[in-house]
């Protein structure tokens, strides 16, 4: 077992191995993965592309592959998800903060896998995507208790065939999420699904949406959720109740 | 945009139990969805049968409420007036509301509503609407105090970089558990 952290685009990452560390080389390449999309989408950063196209100075048919890719996707993501995940600021800007770090997650899964690294999870700023197993065990994830982060509110077991959990949550960063109504039943909301990217998107749009949204991820998307509302009570959908972790009703 | 909500009583040995069902749209606050020894109530009922009363949420009489709720709790009648440990499963009767007709079933074990299944539910074209894995609320007493549960990772809220250093996460990449 070995934990690599590191940090990035604004957060803290960490890779944990149940087994051999990879390679060094797999390690500078994972970091370096990162730090492309960060220099390429980052709105922080004045000579990105993404600062670029806001400021005019780029035309979107112009802009890198990665880009438009990125762009395209985040605007399939907009039509599955009713509008309530969009990348576009009301000021009209481009933002594809809300899609990015689960697209460069997605990515890192890809080269972990093709230089053949099993059982790792990877934790990038509390949205999480694993590999394998723990020694044969599942990889155990505690979901933190937005009223009291050092506290988990419950912990679930993912297994191999459905990879990643993220979380979206009014109490870290702020409001970070543009909502679609003056006020939202959720103040965290944590997505199970099979990609990273799809457990993200939901759990912004989740958040942004309330539980009309909520109910469309479950009931047609095939996801799991678990929210807390700002009342502090925890909605849960069925898998999720039958999870691990639950106490026994 | 709709909303609906079913509140229903099963009366069973003198044990009353609700549930709200919320379906749809247009909400604010959510539904409760809650079983005690002794009452049930839901949020925003649309209909209600039996004698049920709208509050947020029904503190179970054999616990407290949670201290991080700030939701307004009510405290269930004595203990010692209701039965304890009802188990089974509960079938409503058809309940009209304005959106449609809707049977619900649900499965109660020691006192606690466990599963709730819509059976029967017509909108306002009277098509079947399938209704599968919808989420409900869930109390806090239900899930894990996860303090001992062992854990490799945690997920909540996105934190920043200076954030990780005071997070459970940071913690347990310290541990290296």
């Amino acid at each position: 077992m070995s934990t690599h952290v590191f940090a990035t685009m604004g957060t803290t990452a960490s890779i944990r191995f149940a087994g051999e560390s990879p390679a060094q080389s797999v390690l500078d390449a994972l970091e370096e993965g990162f730090a492309g999309f960060d220099a390429r989408f980052s709105l922080y950063r004045a000579d990105s592309e993404l600062s670029r196209l806001a400021r005019g100075e780029l035309a979107l048919p112009k802009a890198s592959e990665v880009v438009r890719a990125s762009y395209v996707e985040a605007l399939h993501w907009r039509s599955v998800t009713h509008d309530t995940f969009t990348p576009h600021r009301p000021d009209g800007v481009i933002d594809l903060t809300g899609i990015v770090k689960a697209q460069a997650m997605a990515a890192a899964v890809l080269l972990l896998r093709a230089n053949g690294t099993a059982d790792w999870l990877l934790n990038v700023g509390g949205d999480v995507v694993i590999n394998g197993s723990n020694s044969g065990e599942p990889w155990r994830l505690g979901i933190v208790d937005p009223d009291d982060r050092l506290h988990l509110l419950c912990a679930i077991a993912l297994d191999p065939g459905r990879t990643a959990l993220a979380s979206s949550g009014t109490a870290e960063r702020g409001e970070h999420v543009w909502r679609s109504r003056s006020e939202s039943a959720y103040r965290q909301v944590t997505v199970v699904a099979d990609d990273i990217i799809t457990a993200d998107v939901w759990a912004t749009a989740i958040l942004a949406g309330g539980p009309s949204t909520l109910d469309l991820a479950v009931d047609e998307h095939g996801v799991d959720v678990i929210a807390v509302d700002t009342g502090g009570r925890v909605t849960a959908s069925e898998r999720m109740r039958r999870a691990d972790g639950f106490a026994a009703l | 945009m709709r909303r609906r909500a079913i509140v229903w009583s099963v009366l069973s040995s003198g044990v009353v139990l609700a549930a709200g069902w919320q379906l749809g749209y247009e909400s604010a606050t959510p539904t409760s969805t809650t079983a005690t020894d002794a009452a049930g109530t839901s949020s925003t009922p649309e209909t209600s049968a039996g004698s049920s009363t709208a509050t947020s949420t029904t503190a179970p009489s054999t616990t407290t409420a949670p201290s991080t709720t700030t939701a307004p709790a009510t405290t269930a009648p004595l203990a010692s007036t209701a039965p304890t440990g009802v188990s089974g499963t509960f079938t409503g009767s058809g309940v009209s509301t304005r959106y449609g007709s809707v049977q619900v079933q649900i499965v109660v074990a020691d006192g606690s509503i466990t599963d709730v299944v819509a059976l029967k539910l017509t909108d306002d074209d009277n098509r079947s609407v399938s209704i599968s894995n919808r989420a409900a609320p869930v109390l806090r007493k239900e899930v894990l105090s996860a303090q001992s549960a062992k854990v490799q990772s945690v997920s909540g809220a996105t934190y920043t970089s200076d954030g990780y250093l005071t997070s459970l996460q940071s913690a347990l990449d310290q541990a290296g558990l």
